[in-house]
């Protein structure tokens, strides 16, 4: 076997790399999001629930945290591997995305929330209109870093047993006996993947740059 | 008003996500599978000739052919799931499978959680050596003095605890274990252990990928006979399992399996 | 619950023992990563083109690709080339090599913000250019790195939670067999996490202390998790 066929069988399992990272990562985000939001402005309670969230989830590394809800996912839903290992990665980058976004809510908060209600809008309208489509820009440049992580992390579900790219590679280094050029092919792939993934992100970080607001 | 709605949805999803662990209705699994039209099976794909991946990316093996005629014969489609070795005991506890296929042997530890079926074939033990190994293994007990390498979880794995690391013959830290048991047959390769400690039939199956290993021991220590893992207490569902499992003894067919799989 | 803190006490030993595993092999991983990371990071900001190019492309290849890749093809996969490292040592390469290019960022980015006018001013006063990132550049960049570099640490920590996949016995790997003996994956798990947490929350507040130690009055640049 050479190395074109080595890559083109562990290649195969990018459909499924990429799948659990789009997963991930967008529900990472909605979650993030609304956490990030329940943080600043939900109060005392709720801001120290969510704080507490995010020093726990931060806390424990994410491979026992994957563990953790897989094995607590499976005991209440019927989910495959794939499913389940996805939204565990999502609810895990959670609570990074949620200090990102939370981060950037108060760089752009404060006075322009005040602003915002002085004219009149109410907390909900000043952070639909005013506060969050400042604070999602301002986040693309950390989220980017977020989002290459993620697509690294995806690499534990391996764990798992889903085929993705680090299955493949440790399948085909068993049968062919070649491990080296097994794993030299895997790590080609998400490199490949890494960067593609950091110039797109940096080409939407250029279009969506807040002129005049580093 | 609003706040407060809006965190009892977050507490709830998050209380359901977290909470979830406790049980499910107590309904034959069968059923689900009837009505379902298919049947989940778990199984971890490392251990030819029972479960292995062949070059072109499909499951196959002793285990996988015989559970194959066994969903065909009750008549519902067979969806794979592959997982580690040792989170397939706790996935059938937890209803994430239906059943696991995967070599499995009798152990009284496992029977707490799970059920078995009827035996389906009898399996023995092995010590797999490299070529140049010095030493001499004539009982069991003599690996105790080499570095030892077996898959986590497996009767072998719970075998070399009990009988060699509780009796204080070898200190934890002489035993790897490893997630599948390829990646030990990579470890004895490269020198890293002496002894691999694994089911009869597997062992054969790597000494003819690895022309270099060789068994210089067997015999039932930890195995016997094999049984598929089966949600606990769904006697209607073991029933079923077992009358297939009868009839395909009867039929020969299991036989037929072993003669294509295990002999030279 | 009850049945959570007998499963915590059984195995309470078998913890211990793993935790001082994962703090060796963050300790481990963290100095080779600092030192190696500390070259990286002059040889791109000092450094003639040639070595900035190589430091540049070390940084993106370890930084673009997963740890568990990385750890695989050091413990699997230079075996077929002729190098066999044990368990223990592959994991303390694989951790060091990666964690080098992860510090490496933090230290440029401390040692740029100290930097030319700097350098110039040594380079003025005489000092030669090793002479002035020894005693003028570096004193200063390593205090000025402390508070974004104090993230590595605990990142290191966490992630040495993958080197259980080839067999090492660190905290994971005994969660993994609690798991196994119990048959309770949950509460094995949580068990080690709740370790893995007052670890890193031992860690954290000693990190705080060295900061508040070190601090240069008038002197902070942005810290950024990464």
């Amino acid at each position: 076997m050479n190395f074109s066929s080595f890559i083109q069988y562990i290649a195969s399992g990018t459909a499924y790399t990429l799948g659990v990272t789009l997963v991930a990562l967008p529900s990472g985000l909605v979650l993030g999001v609304l956490f990030a939001l329940l943080y600043v402005y939900g109060g005392r309670v709720v801001s120290r629930l969510m704080s507490l969230y995010s020093t726990v989830m931060r806390g424990i590394p994410p491979i026992v945290l994957l563990f953790i809800l897989y094995f607590v996912m499976s005991g209440s839903v019927n989910l495959s591997p794939f499913w389940a290992g996805s939204i565990s990665l999502g609810i895990i980058s959670s609570a990074y995305q949620m200090e990102i976004v939370r981060g950037a809510i108060l760089a752009v908060s404060g006075e322009q929330m005040l602003a915002a209600r002085a004219i009149g809008m109410s907390t909900l309208e000043a952070i639909r209109y005013v506060i969050l489509p400042q604070t999602l820009r301002l986040a693309i440049p950390p989220w980017s870093n977020e989002a290459a992580i993620v697509i690294k992390d995806s690499s534990l579900v391996y764990a798992l047993g889903v085929p993705e790219i680090l299955r493949r590679a440790q399948l085909i280094s068993a049968s062919t006996q070649q491990p080296f050029l097994a794993y030299i092919s895997a790590a080609v792939i998400y490199f490949a993947l890494v960067f593609i993934a950091n110039r797109l992100l940096a080409r939407l970080e250029r279009r969506l740059t807040i002129p005049s607001n580093p | 008003m609003k706040k407060s709605l809006v965190l009892l949805v977050v507490l709830t999803v998050l209380g359901g996500i977290l909470a979830g662990c406790a049980s499910q209705g107590k309904q034959s699994v069968l059923d689900k599978i009837t009505k379902d039209g298919k049947v989940m099976v778990g199984t971890s794909a490392d251990y030819p000739p029972y479960e292995y991946v062949d070059d072109a990316g499909n499951k196959t093996g002793f285990d996988i052919d015989l559970m194959t005629e066994i969903a065909k014969r009750m008549g519902v489609e067979l969806v794979w799931v592959d997982m580690p070795f040792d989170s397939l005991v706790a996935a059938v506890q937890e209803g994430k499978i239906d059943m696991s296929i995967s070599c499995f042997n009798y152990s009284a530890e496992r029977d707490e959680q799970v059920d078995f079926s009827d035996a389906y074939y009898t399996s023995e033990d092995a010590f797999l050596v490299k070529s140049g190994f010095a030493g001499a293994i004539v009982n069991p007990e003599d690996v105790a003095k080499y570095k030892i390498g077996v898959q986590s979880g497996t009767v072998q794995d719970d075998w070399l605890t009990t009988t060699l690391v509780e009796a204080g013959l070898v200190e934890d830290a002489n035993i790897s274990r490893y997630e599948r048991v390829d990646q030990a047959a990579l470890d004895l390769n490269a020198g890293r252990i002496e002894v691999l400690m694994a089911d009869y039939v597997p062992a054969q199956a790597l000494v003819k990928q690895y022309p270099d290993f060789q068994v210089v021991y067997h015999a039932v220590l930890s195995t016997g006979p094999l049984n598929i893992v089966l949600p606990d207490g769904d006697a209607k569902l073991q029933a079923e399992i077992n009358k297939v499992i009868k009839a395909l003894q009867d039929e020969g067919f299991i036989d037929t399996l072993a003669t294509k799989y295990f002999s030279e | 619950m009850a049945e959570w803190l007998g499963l915590f006490q059984r195995f309470l030993k078998d913890f211990i023992l793993g935790a001082g595993t994962t703090l060796e092999l963050t300790a481990v991983g963290l100095l080779m990563g600092f030192l190696l990371g500390l070259g990286l990071a002059l040889a791109k900001t000092f450094g003639p083109k040639w070595l900035r190019a190589i430091a540049t492309g070390y940084i993106e290849l370890f930084r673009g690709t997963p740890l568990l890749v990385q750890l695989f093809l050091i413990y699997y996969g230079l075996p077929s080339l002729g190098i066999t490292l044990s368990q223990t040592l592959s994991a303390y390469l694989a951790l060091g090599l990666n964690s080098a290019a992860y510090q490496a960022e933090y230290l440029r980015g401390a040692i740029q913000a100290i930097g030319n006018s700097q350098m110039m001013a040594g380079r003025s006063i005489g000092l030669s250019r090793w002479q002035t990132i020894q005693h003028v550049i570096l004193p200063q960049a390593l205090r000025l790195a402390l508070p974004s570099w104090s993230n590595e640490p605990i990142s290191l920590l966490k992630t040495t939670a993958i080197v259980f996949l080839i067999a090492v016995q660190d905290l994971m790997a005994k969660a993994k067999r609690a798991a196994t003996i119990t048959y309770n994956p949950i509460g094995s798990y949580l068990a080690v996490a709740v370790v893995y947490l007052v670890l890193v929350f031992a860690l954290d507040a000693l990190l705080k202390w060295a900061e508040r130690k070190t601090k240069i009055p008038g002197f902070e640049i942005n810290t950024k998790r990464v």
